[in-house]
């Protein structure tokens, strides 16, 4: 059987990538893909967690709970970026730059 | 008492949004949604208040949804306060949205939406719940920013606020799944004695200690971003400025109030124990540097403003910044009458600040109609003497978010720093206390303009509009500010047995 630690520390690669991408890339769809991707390394993190603790499923139904709210932010959020779109023409988060001090 | 009426704020705003929804459809004209989208707020808020008076929600049905809602006296304060934002903000939405060519019946629905998002957070006594309804919230005040779809401001104000926010959302998340790892619980009544006694086994295994740590500094990050506090707060003036002003207004009450309801939970109850393992309740020295970082630099900004809504921004994070030394105040130093004190301090100033915030949006709302509004200081030069009705709400909103007596701000500044100075944080009450000097000179900038200026010649001037909703609107936040300005003595006593079912 592969060790709980094996998922966590993929878990954890992954919410860096993830983090490092939101980061780093100038692309707001890629932002997103980002957020996404960090949700489910904490959707990963919950599961293996929960094999420590098997008397009580609460890390597997926090998962599935995070999958659907991920799913309506993504439909928030690509819609936000769909008008930000159709004004701008653009989706870098760089030419968001209209409300300054 | 039936579990339905224990919930009974929540649901009546869910059917409150839902017929909302029914009615924007089915109907021809939009102007009477902002009164039925008010008078769901003032009925869920009614709701609170009478289980308040029948002595709160007994022990038997409050263990019925618990441990994921928590039905305490002091869920049902934030419950009446938050309704008491959204009622005020959804009435400047049914004079600001037609003025404005933006009357679109999804807005109330929208709000109220969020609104139980709202609700939930404050009463979420779970990881799970308390995300869920940090989202919930979140999701529709997205929405609510990006609502001035033909302009490019409120689409990027929404897009820095969607990303930010959902970014802060998540490492928060993280941060509760490594809570779960470590102790097997994500209630946080559960983790505090899991923290305290290490009755699962976990904490006398030092290496989960860091584990630990890690994810309190994840939550409080994300927790930080939600009430705008710096150095998390770019978001906040772009989105704030972007927005629809009766959002604006939702934003930097309900949400705020919301978060720090779900701040205070978190802090004070899951890692609040002085005799918790190692770091965990090593947090209110962190949480003091950044309520000095939040002060400070908001207010310095706060100072170099032109806009006026930018600055009423920046002003909401500085007041981010007295309520993070009032959450430190809470903390007591582990002294339970100390923080006591400190928490009604911490639940009376959220409860003057929603009126007082609300109120300045909404002055700023009635100085302008559309095409004339009121955006900069210039604008507003000599609005005392030509509209002196539109002039004063401004100048009466702007004393109290300053502080000067005897308007409620002041009572609320003053309670909060003297929970400070008896909580151990003199240095910090100072520096509190010489930040809402600074502030004064930007709040009375408004008034010099209003009242001392005339407007250069042939300078665009900002007319007031006209408009029933926003009246009765200031009016109802303005007879509220004086009345906890001048008798603070019941809303404290209330404030304090809130603060005391907290545990």
């Amino acid at each position: 059987m592969i060790p709980i630690p094996a998922f966590l520390v993929l878990a954890a690669i992954l919410f860096t990538i993830g983090t490092v991408g939101f980061l780093v890339r100038r692309n707001v769809l890629v932002a997103l893909m980002s957020i996404e991707l960090m949700l489910n390394a904490i959707n990963l993190t919950f599961v293996a967690f929960n094999r420590a603790y098997p008397n009580e499923h609460t890390g597997q139904t926090t998962s599935f709970f995070v999958i659907a709210i991920a799913a309506a932010e993504a439909a928030v959020g690509l819609a936000i970026v769909l008008s930000f779109f159709r004004l701008r023409k653009t989706v870098r988060s760089d030419s968001a730059d209209l409300l300054k001090n | 008492m039936s579990i339905w009426f224990a919930l009974s704020p929540i649901l009546v705003l869910a059917v409150g949004a839902l017929g909302l929804m029914m009615a924007d459809a089915f109907s021809k004209s939009r102007s009477d949604l902002a009164l039925g989208s008010f008078i769901t707020f003032l009925s869920a808020g009614l709701f609170a208040v009478a289980l308040w008076i029948m002595g709160g929600v007994p022990a038997e049905t409050a263990k019925l949804v618990a441990p994921w809602i928590i039905l305490d006296k002091f869920t049902l304060f934030f419950e009446a306060t938050l309704c008491l934002g959204g009622a005020i903000s959804s009435l400047l939405a049914g004079g600001y949205l037609p003025e404005h060519d933006l009357d679109r019946g999804e807005f109330y629905a929208l709000m109220l939406l969020s609104a139980i998002g709202a609700l939930l957070l404050a009463a979420a006594g779970e990881i799970l719940a308390l995300f869920i309804g940090l989202e919930t919230m979140s999701l529709g005040v997205y929405a609510m920013t990006a609502f001035r779809r033909t302009n490019p401001r409120s689409a990027e104000g929404a897009l820095k606020y969607f990303l930010l926010g959902s970014f802060a959302a998540a490492l928060l998340l993280y941060g509760g799944a490594l809570l779960y790892g470590a102790t097997g619980t994500t209630s946080l009544t559960g983790i505090r004695d899991a923290l305290t006694s290490g009755q699962f086994g976990s904490l006398r295994d030092p290496s989960r200690l860091p584990m630990v740590v890690l994810s309190m500094v994840f939550i409080l990050v994300g927790l930080a971003f939600k009430v705008s506090a710096v150095p998390f707060h770019m978001w906040t003036p772009d989105a704030y400025q972007g927005a629809p002003t009766p959002a604006t207004a939702f934003m930097s009450v309900v949400v705020k109030g919301a978060a720090l309801a779900t701040m205070m939970r978190v802090m004070l109850v899951a890692f609040g124990d002085k005799g918790s393992a190692s770091w965990a309740s090593g947090w209110p020295p962190v949480v003091a540097g950044l309520a000095i970082a939040t002060m400070v630099v908001a207010n310095l900004i706060a100072i170099r403003q032109e806009n006026v809504k930018r600055m009423l921004a920046y002003s909401s994070i500085a007041h981010a910044g007295y309520l993070l030394v009032g959450l430190v105040a809470s903390w007591g130093s582990g002294n339970p009458q100390v923080a006591a004190e400190g928490r009604a301090a911490l639940l009376f100033y959220i409860l003057q600040y929603t009126v007082t915030q609300a109120g300045a949006f909404g002055a700023l709302i009635l100085c302008g109609s559309r095409g004339r509004e009121a955006v900069s200081y210039e604008d507003l030069a000599g609005l005392g003497r030509r509209h002196p009705a539109a002039a004063l709400p401004f100048a009466v909103f702007c004393v109290s978010l300053a502080g000067i007596p005897p308007t409620a701000g002041f009572f609320g500044k003053l309670y909060i720093f003297r929970a400070a100075i008896e909580g151990g944080f003199t240095g910090l009450a100072v520096i509190g206390l010489l930040n809402s000097a600074l502030s004064v000179y930007y709040y009375l900038r408004v008034l010099v303009y209003l009242y001392m200026r005339e407007p250069a010649p042939g300078a665009p001037q900002a007319i007031p509009m006209r408009s029933g909703y926003v009246t009765a609107a200031l009016v109802l936040a303005g007879v509220l500010l004086l009345y906890f300005g001048l008798l603070p003595g019941r809303s404290l006593e209330m404030a304090l047995s809130a603060a005391k079912s907290l545990i």
